[in-house]
């Protein structure tokens, strides 16, 4: 919202200095994002008058001035222009003056003689013929009228305003208007708002003689006024209006159309223009379009209605679409002879509607949708017949046409005015409530326990419901202040503060993740189908099930991630080609199954990925058996050979816990990582972090240390290729032994000389004790020819010679 | 006798003060105290003698003894002392070479660590985490927090729909609802979490971004207990230099509203780029919790009352560790990631 200062101070009296004011306004909820200067970036340029002119003595087409700017010597400045002359009021752009585009003028030498400052056109100044006449020639900007010498150009040209762009927020749709803006900038100057008065333009006959209007949906037309102006005299609106709406960002048109757009900048209210003689039998219908109705609105453009778009119409065809644009078939143009002006209320939620079905919001619109009332309505057509006189732009003629189902009486809501200390902490008596409401126009009077307040009729956002003492507390807050709330500490119940299991669950494995030389990364949860393919995710793979999104940035990022794998490629990729010089990376991050439920499942993720010359599967290995060996569940977890199809074959692993999958690991496949632009090899797992949590040791119960010596062996067998470690170790933790046995580790694999072709040696480390007693030799020697026997037995395995 | 008790102590002297290495001591330890040393023999001796000559001659042995034996003790220490040094000097190594590591250090993204620096203050205050789905009905995201349907402040979030009743959720509130309907009041809870709005992405915009809420319900909540826990909360995070600023605002689902800013962490409240000259950053949006929130998830307002305060982890992330772009938070550059 663009308030610019001389239009406030038409309302308020202004005695603060910009920031002041900019500190008041925050304190209300008013907060000024930006003060502009209506000549941006044009400072120490001020008014001179040309003395005497001579030719430059070594240049024939410059002319050097003496330039006398109320002070000092004349100054001598060199210009080219051709139309100075003397006598003339210019401006003088002095030593250290900024100029449109940052130029900064210093003294130059030109040709033997020093200029100490320079003449400027209009367009070093940044302005055109439409801010101030003359100045879009070509040459220097001669200056109309009389000025002292001296005077700042911006004071000699009128540009000297500056506007405040004010943030609002939604709530306030009142103060989407110059007089509603004013009106807040009043009270938070501790000053009385001057309420304009609207003379009462009678007219003469009667509109109703010329126009009638039908509602055929009070509910999204809750008023309609109109009025009729004949004689219509089409001509450019006065300077002052057209200054007024360029200082809001407006585009002058005409005398009609500037007014309706005046009085909507002033009023807040969207109004609109018709050419009465386009309006079949001078009646105004208001009506849901027709399925598949067109209507050619006033850009130029056919656009196709349905019934939940609002018309004005007359009984041949749409003449507007309410709310957002008019029609071109009624449109003002310079030989229209009678206007009828539409003020309305139509409902926000519906033209919202109208606006995405359209795709087109205008101005008119965004005030719709934020809210229009109905009592403001008349106000504004007022103040329109009341222009028109003023500017003699029509013959008035009398009467509103006013269809009204809204519901006019002013709203009166009771407050408990000691909830509202309650809400605040306050100890505010209700006498001064009344007195702190009276200064931002809200009536109330105290009776007992109550406020009873009159909510004036533009206040839309107060309720009369059960936000009422909380709507009203905040109104108070905002008087009161809210640097005068003093901060208090909760009473009540003390609450024991805590991070819940699984938020420390998380925070555990990350730091385990970060103790093992990883870095965290944070993905994007977008992907697309690309990249599910790239990941060879089939329709037959849950990870197809990916929840997609109706209005994406685009098909890359039009589905809700099935699996980190994507985002950690995609990193790993930017690292590799940016050559980071580090390869272990992990993400926490949730990924969504659409199972057809309402809301899909979300899993959360621990995402790893390796990459590097150092690396292999098995260090990645290595770093996930840490990982559950610290979270006490090393000793239950197996690696299966399987996995998903962005590992490769023969390369991948299911992990499994008590039976339960709780993730995979692998090498990436090559297909894989090379659709990501990843270089090398890399190798990744995924694993559920709700598995991991279910699974874990909780609460630890100490354990006698062995009072008994333990006595450490090895074993080496020969055994088939096909035979995984896994299953070798099984075999030896499961023996018959009458010992303890404990501590099965792979130490080794050998293939080559000594071993028969398709076979492979594979060595074993393990531990035997008792709980009583210390070991004999035949106790460990027992033990080991079990070993030996059931290898033999179970998978055919021969120690090795 | 006398004589030769005098060689070999003159013979001994010469022999100590020449010995180069320990082998050498131990050479004429023997030579000198063994079993047939020439001291030992000249003991043996003794019983030989004559009853007055035994007493004096023993005596001066006995004497000759001692010195020696002390003398080579003391010579053995030096030269051990000296081979020590020798070796030490041979093993002296480059302390400047850098160290072995089996590991290489691993680090927690700045958003991870800003996010717990807010949690533990907040949890130091009673509060306890609770999380929510990111994907989340229209119903908790909006409509139960006092947005129904066509309210124009949906537009302030512009959202991503996955169907007309499911969206991903713009903001952590959605979990107010969730809480509301779920747990047995009074709590105060710490609600982290992604949030998703159509915003491209630019140096300060993010699609994707996390967000942390607090809310508590009790029976006497009220604006002042709000301003209160947000100015513990803020020194806790910001450190007790920094200053508050509880202003006037407006978000639907509470009523009175505050926008919060703090003094700028860069130039202390001066003014400066950061903060855009204002000397203030914006840092989080809080009110008392309307009342049709509360009804609508079935609390009597007249009975409880609320608070709660949102703030982007990312923002705070940017602020703290001085980033400029919010797009590095997402790239995973390394050599990003390993500066925190």
């Amino acid at each position: 919202m663009k308030l610019p200062l001389k239009w406030l101070k038409e309302y308020v009296d202004f005695n603060v200095t910009l920031d002041e004011f900019v500190e008041l306004m925050m304190w209300r909820g008013f907060e000024i994002a930006e003060i502009t200067d209506e000549m941006p970036g044009i400072s120490n340029v001020v008014v001179g008058r040309i003395e005497k002119i001579e030719q430059h003595p070594n240049a024939e087409k410059l002319k050097v001035c003496s330039v006398n700017i109320g002070k000092g010597d004349n100054l001598c400045l060199i210009t080219g222009a051709p139309n100075v002359f003397e006598g003339a009021l210019v401006p003088v752009a002095l030593d250290g003056a900024t100029l449109t585009g940052g130029i900064v003028i210093h003294p130059t030498v030109m040709r033997g003689v020093e200029s100490c400052g320079m003449l400027c056109s209009g367009e070093e100044l940044g302005i055109t013929d439409a801010d101030y006449p003359g100045a879009s020639v070509y040459g220097i900007l001669i200056l109309q009228g009389e000025h002292p010498l001296g005077q700042p150009i911006q004071e000699a040209v009128g540009l000297n305003d500056v506007v405040f762009d004010i943030e609002l927020t939604p709530n306030r749709a009142d103060c989407i208007s110059i007089i509603g803006m004013c009106r807040e900038a009043a009270a938070a100057l501790g000053q009385k708002f001057k309420e304009p008065v609207i003379k009462q333009v009678l007219g003469e006959g009667d509109a109703r003689d010329y126009a009638t209007v039908q509602v055929l949906d009070g509910e999204l037309c809750p008023r309609y006024i109109g009025r009729v102006v004949k004689d219509i005299r089409i001509a450019p609106s006065p300077a002052w209006m057209q200054k007024k709406l360029r200082s809001v960002g407006m585009r002058p048109i005409n005398n009609i159309v500037d007014i309706t757009n005046y009085v909507m900048i002033e009023y807040g209210q969207p109004m609109h223009a018709f050419d009465f003689a386009c309006i079949t039998d001078g009646h105004i219908i208001v009506r849901r379009g027709k399925e598949d109705e067109i209507v050619k609105t006033l850009d130029g453009k056919a656009r196709k209605v349905s019934p939940n778009v609002l018309l004005i119409a007359d009984p041949a065809r749409g003449v507007g679409i309410a709310g957002v644009m008019g029609g071109e078939n009624s449109e003002i143009t310079e030989n229209t002879k009678t206007v009828f002006f539409e003020s309305a209320v139509f409902k926000g939620s519906n033209i919202r509607h109208t606006t995405r079905e359209l795709h087109h919001v205008t101005d008119a619109a965004a005030r719709y949708i934020k809210g229009v009332e109905p009592v403001n309505t008349k106000l504004a057509i007022d103040r329109a017949i009341e222009l028109v006189a003023e500017l003699d732009a029509g013959t008035i003629v009398g009467g509103n046409i006013d269809v009204c189902a809204a519901d006019l009486t002013e709203r009166v809501i009771n407050v408990d005015w000691n909830h509202v200390n309650r809400i605040l902490n306050t100890e505010i008596s209700p006498e001064d409530m009344v007195k702190m409401l009276d200064t931002i126009n809200i009536g109330a009077v105290v009776d007992g326990k109550n406020l009873v307040v009159t909510i004036p009729h533009y206040r839309v956002d107060i309720e009369s419901s059960i936000e009422s003492d909380w709507d009203i507390a905040e109104e108070i807050a905002r008087v009161y202040g809210y640097y005068n709330i003093e901060p208090t500490m909760m009473t009540g119940d003390t609450f024991r503060g805590r991070l819940s299991p699984e938020t420390r669950h998380e925070d555990e494995i990350k730091d385990m993740c970060v103790s093992m030389g990883c870095y965290e990364m944070y993905n994007y949860n977008f992907t697309g189908p690309a990249a599910l393919s790239a990941l060879g995710i089939t329709e037959d793979d849950e990870k197809y099930l990916a929840v997609k999104l109706m209005n994406p940035f685009g098909e890359d990022q039009s589905l809700m991630r099935t699996t980190l794998m994507a985002g950690m490629l995609n990193s790993v990729a930017l690292n590799c080609n940016r050559k980071t010089g580090h390869g272990r990376f992990f993400e926490v991050g949730n990924v969504h199954i659409d199972n057809n439920d309402d809301l899909p499942e979300e899993r959360k993720i621990l995402g790893i990925i390796f990459t590097g010359a150092d690396e292999s599967f098995f260090t990645l290995k290595g770093v996930i058996e840490y990982l559950l060996r610290k979270l006490g569940i090393g000793e239950r977890a197996e690696f299966l050979p399987g996995g998903s199809g962005f590992f490769q074959p023969g390369q991948k692993a299911v992990i499994k816990v008590d039976g339960q999958v709780i993730g995979e690991m692998g090498t990436v496949h090559p297909d894989t990582r090379k659709a990501f632009g990843v270089p090398q090899a890399a190798y990744a797992a995924e694993l559920s972090m709700k598995k991991l949590f279910e699974l874990r040791e909780n609460g630890k119960t100490y354990k006698a240390i062995p009072k008994y010596p333990t006595v450490p062996r090895d074993i080496a067998v020969v055994v088939d290729e096909k035979m995984t470690s896994a299953q070798v170790a099984k075999v030896i933790k499961d023996a018959p032994v009458k010992v303890l046995l404990e501590n099965v580790e792979l130490f080794d694999v050998y293939r080559g000389t000594g071993i028969p072709e398709g076979k492979k040696s594979m060595a074993y480390s393990y531990t035997v004790r008792a709980e009583d007693r210390t070991l004999t030799d035949e106790d460990i020697t027992e033990a080991m020819n079990t070993i030996i026997r059931v290898l033999k037995e179970k998978l055919d395995a021969d120690l090795r010679a | 006798m006398k004589e030769t008790l005098e060689k070999i102590r003159l013979q001994t002297l010469e022999g100590l003060k020449n010995a180069e290495d320990e082998a050498a001591i131990d050479l004429i330890n023997a030579t000198v105290f063994g079993r047939n040393g020439s001291l030992t023999e000249i003991l043996k001796g003794m019983s030989k003698l004559r009853k007055d000559e035994r007493a004096e001659l023993g005596q001066a042995a006995n004497a000759v003894k001692k010195e020696l034996e002390k003398l080579l003790n003391e010579r053995r220490a030096e030269i051990v002392a000296k081979m020590q040094e020798l070796r030490f000097e041979q093993e002296a190594i480059d302390v400047t070479e850098p160290g072995k590591i089996s590991m290489p250090e691993g680090h927690l993204h700045p958003m991870t660590q800003t996010y717990r620096d807010i949690r533990d203050a907040l949890v130091g205050m009673g509060f306890t985490t609770y999380e929510g789905p990111e994907v989340e009905y229209d119903d908790y995201n909006f409509t139960k927090l006092n947005l129904p349907l066509d309210h124009p402040a949906r537009d302030m979030q512009d959202t991503f729909y996955v169907n007309d009743r499911v969206v991903l959720r713009t903001h952590t509130s959605p979990l107010e609802a969730r809480a509301l309907l779920n747990l047995k009041p009074p709590f105060r809870l710490i609600m982290p979490g992604r949030v998703f709005r159509v915003d491209e992405v630019d140096a300060s915009h993010s699609p994707v971004f996390m967000q942390m809420e607090g809310f508590v319900v009790d029976r006497n909540i009220t604006l002042a207990d709000l301003k209160g826990t947000l100015q513990t909360f803020i020194h806790a995070v910001f450190g007790e230099d920094v200053k508050m600023r509880f202003r006037p605002s407006y978000f639907p689902f509470t009523e009175p509203s505050a926008e919060v800013d703090v003094s700028c962490t860069l130039c202390g409240g001066k003014g400066c780029r950061l903060c855009k000259g204002t000397g203030w950053l914006e840092i989080l949006g809080s009110g008392v919790t309307n009342p049709h929130e509360l009804e609508n998830c079935g609390l009597d307002p007249k009975e409880w009352n609320a608070f709660a305060f949102g703030l982007g982890v990312d923002r705070i992330a940017s602020l703290k560790y001085g980033i400029t772009d919010i797009r590095l938070e997402y790239e995973n550059d390394a050599r990003f990631l390993k500066q925190f």
